[in-house]
């Protein structure tokens, strides 16, 4: 749809940040005037180059989302000097990071401490899930008042932005989400072309394939062969290939050219195939299915998926939160930290971001159910690569955790960060297909402090 | 920018100097009427710009500059004053930004010298007032000449001429925004120059001064005109086919010829019903020589028990509510109610009536979940005005509409209807919301304007209340719904059907006249105003029947036309000179794999049998009909779909284990066929008939028959034959 490729001037968006990028690169001009630079070639253009669109710092992101909202305290911001009914029962351990302190559950993670940078002062004011889901997959907070159960989308989520503006190769859809579609991960008005493709199944089994992708089981290539030239034959519709024709039939033949392409590409199927993964490696993940799909998630970013969403599920400890994390955290911490130090090892850690986080965090005192409730006002997120310095911890809250009170971050400062690493511009114009106007981010500043 | 603020001093004494050497404007310079107009024109206040909620880097503008004292007050009041500096205009930020002599995101806007910046720095000189006394309003805008008729390349020149009510007129023609709704047909220029593209073709330019919106039409004809005999020769069957050949003729494009019976008959299916013939239900067709056979079709068509699912599906998408929000046994409950609408053939303004004024229980009655759904008049206000007139008032929620005549006040008076509402029960509480919830009018509740707090007075966005029925007992006056329910659904609110018909238009021509469907406005035309109001005027002549539309839509020689172009037509999509093809909806496309596989559906929480068409709810998960678009569940109603196709689509047709068991199953019809005493032939024909709705093709025929005769079984070879079928965009595309 050319609606979405064309800003004001009618140059293709692409092309239009390209210009922006060259103006910058002859420039060689500072931070400030950048935006500028960028701006002035295309004076008509909906999209007003920001301070943080520059360089593109990362090739991919992996979004790990913890679904339900995990404590800042059993995490990233333990308080060992609050009293025990805000403390909590774990204690504070140290990372290979001098001044930097975890809470216990996170010891994997703490050992690769210096690779990490974990922003400890966001906050927002959704504190029931449905919302609090919204506004951190998509930067915006929804636009009418949802409660806890909602699942829903009033603004496209990262991934299907990052679909739209970034795309893969070889007919590999670009934005996967792992094992289901997290609440507001949709493409709102992208459209159905940048929804995730998601990969229900289990990694960890043996009979394992990423659906759809590969052809049907019990059916020889033979037979495939076969079938494509019986398709040949058998396919007689007139085509009207004019472009002005507009003919769906002509959109349908390339993407069904893609699919093919798919199945025969040597890399796109080396990718879907976890099974070729050596075992001391897939051990390392966590032969359970988070693991695994952690591990296909790098597989297929090594593919050229700019996108991959990893949903784990069950982070509302409303109740015994610390008998929950004892038994949920330290596999699934491990997996991250496996991840991180994997793609460290496979070079691809500078150009990968790795991004930790649900929706909220947790009430600062203990309930009299041993558990934590909501809580917007403070939250942590854990990043790692995509060119961010690692051993750094950004902002902070209070010193009973009850809010951030240092460089308080917003949702918008958080998707503003992952779209600007990407190369794409938070603070551009996009069109609806009725042809409204409407920011990505309405604030697109991205955490200074995470860029290079 | 430090550097600017302490060499302050000295840059003032260098532009006193300088200023003296400009010109002075005519006259004191107004804010509203001079200033203003400059800053829209340059764009400061666009919605990307200055004009967005949290404005630019501080400076903030009311979007296309709607609220004077707002703007007044960011510019002379806001970044403490240096925007404007009186003592030393030059030195005013304002000034300075706009022409790049500080770091600008927007870019340079105005050249130091020209007429707008001396108008804004005489405006900063002479003390940047708000209001100059006894100064006059600008009361009308109006463009020269609105209808344009251009050759491929050829320019011209808008005028749009400013009337205020001191009796002046201005020529604004340099301070309006234009903007083509298609700008491959025609180009626009800042200073009202246009230049038509190269090819054939239609489109409206809206121009913008200062909140006044006025459209010219341009027309760009095929070089070449057709002979009148052409036209006047086509056979026609109803006032459709006048209407399109009439305007066809005068853009010189020749309609395509009539489809073939097949393509007819696959087409007429799945517009109606929603599925694909059988192929005993295509051959009857096929072989019937006798007259009339299309009406007969039709009619037997509407009369399917599918018809009501296929069509209440097409409502669903409207208004079927989150059911995370509203409880899922409302939404049962809802769609249940929607359906019956449709398998009873209710007139659609009882159906539009009865949701605009439900009452009751929302487990009792379907149409109250709108109001479960939607607690605030505003919202309320918003759903209802776009579906049921196609006006979108979203955007005069907060200012007022960019481009339309509908103001802030338009809309909370409009919204007032809906203040008196009254619910009880369990309200949401989601993800449990699973509660029963009374809906009511109340005597309390108003709606208050946001920006003034007044309390508003329900008001129709147009014209008046129609006269209540004589028998309205004067005790009972009637509600503010009611009354709203009235003026909707009188037969002279043009809104109200025509909104209506485009949809129905739209879902059986693939395009609407107006698109988006329901985005009825005067800087949005139809594509044929004749006929969507030949159309609407019909719909309320047969009593808001929407089979009787239907019919009336199938019945044309239009409907009926093939989507194969000639040489004049092939690049028309706006005029229906041909049928626009286009790709099933995921239901139908669902239910016709599942009829030409012959198996059964495995819907969760679904009987066995049941079709796409019937599934109620989008928490029924169904990897299919997600990767064909049906609406995601997170989406807010009205839900349009995009119709465009995906690799993930043709993924799914290609390898999905689900659908590849269905095509290998031992009682599908592949295995059916292979096993039956069917010649090869009549294998063919048949599996022909069942995917396209048509026999093959001699060498169609040939092909396909030696295929199955000489593969090695028989069977895999009719299954792959159905593959390949499936996998065409034959099978997939409403051709």
């Amino acid at each position: 749809m050319s609606i979405f490729n064309t800003n004001c001037a009618g140059i293709s968006r692409r092309d239009g940040l390209a210009l922006g990028l060259g103006g910058l690169v002859a420039g060689g001009l500072s931070g400030v005037l950048r935006g500028v630079a960028a701006a002035e070639p295309r004076p008509n253009s909906s999209s007003i180059g920001h301070a943080g669109l520059g360089r593109k710092q990362a090739d991919a992101c992996i979004l790990v989302w913890l679904d339900g909202g995990p404590s800042h305290y059993e995490t990233f911001d333990p308080k060992p000097d609050a009293p025990a009914e805000i403390r909590g029962q774990f204690s504070t351990i140290a990372t290979q990071t001098p001044g930097i302190q975890f809470s216990q559950p996170m010891q994997k993670l703490a050992a690769i401490s210096d690779d990490l940078a974990i922003v400890r002062s966001i906050r927002h004011d959704q504190g029931n899930h449905g919302a609090g889901n919204h506004y951190m997959m998509t930067g915006a907070p929804p636009r009418i008042p949802v409660g806890c159960g909602a699942f829903v989308s009033f603004h496209p989520s990262l991934g299907s932005v990052v679909s739209h503006e970034v795309g893969a190769p070889e007919g590999i859809p670009a934005y996967f989400s792992i094992p289901s579609m997290s609440r507001s991960g949709g493409p709102n008005f992208l459209g159905a072309k940048h929804a995730p493709f998601v990969v229900p199944d289990d990694p960890n089994r043996s009979s394992f394939r990423v659906r759809d992708v590969t052809i049907p089981t019990g059916l020889t290539d033979a037979r495939f062969q076969t079938r494509q030239q019986i398709r040949s034959e058998v396919d007689r519709m007139l085509r009207f290939n004019q472009a002005a024709a507009g003919d769906p039939a002509v959109a349908a033949d390339e993407f069904f050219a893609q699919g093919l392409k798919l199945i025969g590409s040597r890399q796109a199927q080396t990718a879907f195939d976890i099974h070729q993964e050596p075992s001391p490696l897939r051990t390392a993940y966590g032969r359970h299915p988070f693991g695994q799909r952690a591990l296909l998630a790098r597989r297929l970013v090594g593919a050229g998926v700019p996108f991959v969403t990893l949903y784990s599920g069950g982070w509302d400890h409303h109740r015994d939160i610390f008998k929950s994390f004892d038994a949920k955290m330290p596999p699934v911490e491990a997996t991250i930290a496996a991840l991180v130090t994997d793609l460290k090892q496979q070079g691809m850690l500078e150009r990968t971001l790795v991004v930790v986080l649900g929706e909220f965090g947790r009430t600062p005192k203990i309930n009299d159910r041993g558990g934590r409730d909501h809580w917007s006002n403070a939250m942590s997120v854990m990043f790692a690569g995509g060119g961010i310095k690692g051993g750094q911890v950004i902002g902070a809250t209070d010193r009973h955790g009850y809010a951030a009170v240092d460089r308080v971050l917003s949702p918008e400062n958080f998707v503003s960060t992952i779209y600007t690493k990407l190369g794409i511009d938070a603070g551009q114009a996009m069109r609806t297909p009725e042809g409204r106007p409407v920011h990505l981010v309405s604030d697109d500043q991205p955490i200074t402090e995470l860029m290079a | 920018m430090n550097a600017v603020i302490f060499s302050r001093s000295t840059v003032i004494l260098v532009i006193l100097t300088l200023t003296q050497t400009l010109s002075p404007a005519a006259g004191p310079v107004s804010f509203q009427l001079d200033v203003q107009p400059i800053l829209s024109a340059s764009g400061c206040n666009m919605g990307a710009c200055h004009g967005k909620q949290r404005g630019q880097n501080g400076f903030q503008l009311s979007l296309l500059g709607f609220d004077s004292n707002f703007d007044h007050d960011a510019v002379t009041r806001g970044a403490r004053g240096r925007r404007v500096f009186p003592a030393a205009p030059q030195q005013s930020l304002l000034l300075q930004k706009a022409a790049g002599e500080l770091p600008h995101g927007g870019g340079v806007k105005l050249v130091p010298g020209s007429d707008d910046y001396n108008t804004l720095l005489n405006w900063i000189r002479e003390g940047a007032r708000r209001r100059l006394p006894d100064e006059a309003t600008l009361q009308t805008v109006a463009l020269q000449a609105t209808e344009f008729t251009l050759s491929p390349g050829q320019d011209a020149k808008l005028k749009v001429v400013a009337t205020y009510s001191d009796q002046t007129e201005r020529d604004v023609t340099a301070h309006t925004t234009y903007l083509a709704n298609d700008d491959t047909i025609v180009t626009t220029q800042s200073d009202g120059s246009i230049r038509a593209g190269k090819l054939p073709g239609e489109t409206a330019i809206m121009a913008r001064y200062m909140n006044n919106i006025c459209v010219a039409n341009v027309v760009i004809p095929q070089s070449e005109t057709l002979p009148a005999r052409l036209f006047s020769e086509l056979p026609r069957t109803n006032f459709i086919d006048d209407l399109v050949y009439a305007k066809l003729q005068k853009l010189s494009i020749r309609p395509s010829e009539p489809s073939d019976e097949s393509t007819f008959l696959r087409r007429v299916h799945l517009d109606i019903i929603g599925r694909l013939p059988t192929p005993d239900e295509a051959r009857d067709f096929l072989a019937d020589a006798s007259p009339g056979k299309h009406e007969r079709l039709i009619d037997d068509l509407l009369q399917r028990p599918e018809y009501a699912d296929h069509w209440a599906g097409r409502w669903a998408d409207l208004l079927r509510p989150n059911p995370y929000r509203v409880g899922i046994k409302t939404v049962l409950n809802y769609d249940n109610w929607i359906r019956s609408q449709f398998r009873n053939n209710v007139p659609y303004d009882q159906f539009v009536r009865q949701i605009v004024t439900a009452r009751g229980s929302t487990w009792q009655h379907g149409a109250a979940t709108l109001y479960r759904d939607r607690r605030s008049p505003d919202e309320i206000a918003t759903i209802v005005s776009q579906l049921f007139l196609g006006v979108r008032l979203e955007c005069a929620k907060c200012h007022h509409h960019p481009f339309e005549r509908w103001s802030q006040s338009d809309f909370y008076q409009f919204a007032a209807h809906f203040a008196k509402v009254g619910r009880k029960g369990t309200g949401l509480s989601p993800p449990i919301s699973g509660s029963e919830e009374f809906v009511f009018d109340s005597d309390k509740g108003s709606v208050k304007h946001p920006v003034t707090g007044e309390t508003l007075t329900a008001r129709p966005l147009f014209g008046e209340y129609p006269q209540s029925d004589a028998s309205t007992d004067p005790l009972t006056p009637p509600t503010l719904r009611e009354s709203l329910a009235d003026w909707m659904t009188a037969k002279d609110n043009q809104f109200f059907a025509k909104v209506q018909t485009n949809r129905v238009w739209e879902a059986m021509m693939g395009r609407g006249l107006v698109m988006p469907v329901d985005d009825l406005r005067m800087t949005n035309p139809p594509s044929n105003p004749a006929l969507l109001d030949a159309l609407a005027k019909h719909f309320a002549d047969i009593d808001y029947d929407i089979k009787k539309l239907i019919k009336t839509i199938a019945m044309s020689r239009v409907y009926a036309a093939s989507s194969t172009p000639n040489s004049t037509n092939v690049a028309d999509r706006l005029n229906y000179s041909r049928h626009y093809r286009h790709l099933l909806r995921a239901e139908p496309l669902h239910d016709a794999v599942l009829d030409v596989t012959q198996s059964t559906s495995a819907l969760p929480a679904m009987p066995p049998e049941s079709r796409a068409t019937q599934v109620w709810t989008t928490r029924i998960d169904s990897l299919f009909l997600d990767t064909f678009g049906r609406p995601n569940e997170n989406q807010d109603p009205p839900c349009e779909r995009t119709p465009d196709s995906t690799v993930t689509q043709a993924l799914h047709l290609m390898n999905s284990a689900e659908l590849d068991k269905r095509i290998r199953s031992d009682t599908g019809r592949a295995a059916r066929l292979a096993n039956s005493d069917l010649s090869s032939a009549e294998l063919v024909d048949e599996i022909y008939l069942a995917a396209f709705a048509r026999f093959p093709s001699e060498s169609e025929r040939t092909y396909a028959t030696e295929l199955v005769e000489t593969a090695e079984s028989r069977r895999d070879a009719t299954e792959d034959l159905l593959w390949a079928m499936i996998n065409s965009p034959e099978f997939s595309i409403q051709n």
